[in-house]
């Protein structure tokens, strides 16, 4: 295996010895670009309770690329489509070298604290959304319970 | 096109034969077409001398620059020029510029908008890069927001310059790479300090995207200047390009670059207005770069008249549609007029004998062989054989009708390319007349011009395929069109068949058939092409799935 950046393992031993409350990141043995993802659903957010796992990948130009993150349990939410793609401009135009895998962790973690439907990718969903603020919560709130259920 | 009309008195001989018999044709249909000469007649004179602009600086020049919805003013000059010499049509003005030119006119931009903002021109190309190159949405934010724009585009205001640039090799701690090596290293104001390998990395990436570089951990912009000191050379007129790149794409309507391989040249069109009537006459719009490349603004695609961009465009994609095997069934194969068994000719004569049900045919028309003898058939225009069967188009017909269509056109295709290579003969030819017979290159500049001529008669009659195989074929017009393709072709081959001749004594004997071959292969190729446009304007000729 290609020898690591030494960035890469400087931040994972940063998550490891310092990790940020509600969230964790592991690498993968076989590949250490490659990490397991889990975040807590906010307080006082639908997604309150509810864990969610996500997959992190560092691409070969990391960090002058933005890592490629996807949620993997499904979500009822925006800005996040069925497939667990995120749209998050910090994963896209906005990504700077500056930034680390825990800053786009706490990014996702805020974006689901406040979801934004007037810049949606999953469409069905942020028409909800806008119609009937209401029932798009307990929407959320149902799958939260039914996928991100605490094991 | 350059004149060639000297001789002209011997041309009309020719011309007024065909027109006229044309024109008897034509009056059964001419009802309609009075009416819409005369709309014709509406259409406001659109053309504004652009060569004697030059001189006259006056309002003329600067209303035509209000009028545009672009905010660019660039100087009018060099190939500005009239593209149809029909009286009918608006003449188009534009130029032929390249991101450098553009690059330059914007450069004097910010030369002029210095005093506005009395900041250094880095920073004023900063703002106008911030807002694509539009100075007037620049200057009404510059009056709401002043210091907050600048901020906002990530100018220093604090008008200290300390800590920016590079610094001399040390140990260093790169936060981005994580290494602590001896280094050269990067920072603006704000301090945030990355090794220089790091700041290449991330600058390199980003020169080709044309949108401002900023400092990696806040907005503070990246000058030119520092780009340049960082990378080394001027690598910042990468980002410039790719800036004015992104500035073209934005302004799709105006901006169209050349879409020849590898041509940088990008034609600035300078009243879009006149696009509307263009597309009303059905006309397109050609444009040449200072190459040489001609192709049609509307659509990107070689010169097409008479078809326009509508009919190409569809033309274009049935041929992709009818994917490569049908096409080459229908181009290389025929059925059988008896038993309809596809027949694919590998060589030999037109008298065909099929080989399930023994029925001996021409291969050219489809036609029993026992009239054609060793006799020459004139076999060029598509006749629908079963006149008495014509019913409804079954599939079968529709096909072999396209088929028949689309081979005139590939191989009208084929013989442009054939006459490109006798293109390139054409030039010996004109140094051998210098060289043996003492002809001045200016004399010799007949044959060059008849190629071109020869040339343009060759795409017109290529597409004037696409025109016939969307026209109505019961039409009046679209059998005059049908009779002017044939004449066209006619005279085409007889220009190409002329400019074979090699021996350069030969050539000067025979000059004036020369001139008298091109003129009338231009006379036929506006008559196709006006013939064409009719066809279109009154509907006859319709584009269709």
């Amino acid at each position: 295996m290609a020898s690591l950046p030494k960035r890469i393992i400087k931040e994972t031993e940063r998550l490891a010895s310092d990790p940020v409350p509600g969230i964790s990141a592991e690498p993968h043995e076989d590949n250490l670009r490659y990490f397991a993802v889990t975040i807590e659903g906010p307080e006082e957010s639908p997604y309150e309770n509810g864990v969610f796992e996500l997959e992190l990948y560092l691409p070969d130009d990391y960090p002058m690329e933005a890592p490629k993150v996807r949620f993997l349990t499904r979500i009822y939410h925006p800005n996040i489509d069925r497939l667990g793609r995120i749209c998050l401009d910090v994963l896209k135009n906005n990504w700077s070298p500056a930034l680390q895998i825990r800053t786009v962790l706490l990014s996702i973690q805020a974006l689901l604290a406040s979801p934004n439907p007037n810049d949606p990718l999953a469409n069905d969903v942020a028409e909800e959304w806008i119609k009937n603020e209401e029932l798009a919560i307990s929407k959320a709130k149902e799958w939260t319970k039914l996928y991100a259920g605490k094991r | 096109m350059t004149d060639l009309e000297s001789d002209d008195s011997l041309l009309l001989e020719f011309e007024d034969d065909d027109s006229e018999s044309i024109s008897n044709i034509d009056a059964p249909t001419d009802s309609k077409a009075t009416h819409l000469d005369s709309d014709f007649a509406n259409i406001p004179p659109h053309n504004v001398d652009t060569d004697d602009s030059e001189f006259d600086i006056d309002e003329s020049q600067f209303s035509e620059d209000d009028l545009e919805d672009d905010y660019l003013v660039f100087p009018i000059k060099k190939t500005t020029k009239d593209l149809l010499d029909e009286d009918s049509l608006p003449s188009l003005k534009y130029e032929c510029l390249t991101t450098q030119e553009i690059f330059d006119s914007m450069k004097r931009r910010v030369h002029h908008l210095q005093p506005v903002f009395s900041l250094p021109p880095q920073d004023i190309l900063i703002l106008m890069q911030r807002y694509d190159w539009n100075e007037e949405r620049l200057l009404e934010e510059w009056t709401e927001k002043m210091d907050n724009l600048l901020i906002e585009s990530g100018l220093n205001t604090s008008g200290e310059s300390d800590g920016r640039g590079v610094k001399n090799g040390k140990e260093f701690f790169c936060p981005i790479c994580c290494e602590e090596i001896l280094t050269e290293t990067f920072s603006l104001e704000c301090g945030h300090e990355y090794c220089i390998d790091c700041y290449r990395h991330y600058i390199k990436d980003r020169l080709n995207h044309g949108k401002i570089i900023t400092c990696m951990d806040c907005s503070l912009a990246l000058k030119n200047e520092d780009i340049d000191q960082i990378m080394g050379g001027a690598s910042s007129v990468k980002l410039m390009d790719s800036s004015i790149k992104s500035f073209i794409r934005k302004h799709s309507n105006s901006y169209k670059w050349c879409p020849y391989t590898d041509c940088k040249c990008i034609i600035h069109l300078k009243d879009t207005l006149s696009l509307q009537e263009y597309s009303r006459l059905h006309a397109s719009r050609f444009v040449t770069c200072s190459m040489g490349h001609s192709f049609c603004f509307g659509c990107g695609f070689e010169i097409h008249a008479p078809a326009d961009c509508r009919v190409t465009d569809q033309w274009v994609k049935k041929a992709r549609l009818e994917c490569e095997n049908l096409n080459w069934v229908l181009s290389h194969t025929k059925e059988c007029p008896r038993c309809s068994v596809n027949i694919e000719k590998n060589g030999g004569c037109n008298h065909m004998v099929c080989s399930s049900c023994r029925h001996e045919f021409c291969w050219i028309c489809g036609g029993d062989w026992a009239p054609h003898g060793s006799s020459f058939y004139q076999c060029a225009i598509y006749k629908n054989e079963d006149k008495n069967k014509l019913v409804a188009d079954t599939p079968k017909k529709t096909l072999r009708r396209y088929a028949f269509f689309y081979k005139m056109f590939t191989e009208h295709e084929v013989s442009a390319k054939l006459d490109w290579k006798l293109g390139e003969t054409v030039g010996f030819k004109v140094k051998g007349l210098q060289e043996k017979i003492g002809v001045s290159w200016i004399e010799g500049q007949f044959l060059t011009e008849s190629l071109k001529t020869l040339n343009e008669g060759r795409t017109a009659l290529k597409w004037s395929f696409a025109v016939a195989y969307y026209s109505d074929p019961s039409h009046n017009l679209t059998k005059i069109f049908i009779d002017n393709q044939g004449l066209l072709s006619n005279a085409v081959e007889s220009l190409s068949e002329l400019l074979q001749i090699k021996s350069p004594e030969v050539i000067m004997k025979r000059r004036t058939e020369f001139y008298n071959k091109a003129g009338y292969v231009k006379n036929r190729t506006k008559a196709l092409l006006e013939c064409g446009r009719d066809l279109l304007r009154k509907g006859i000729s319709k584009a269709r799935e």
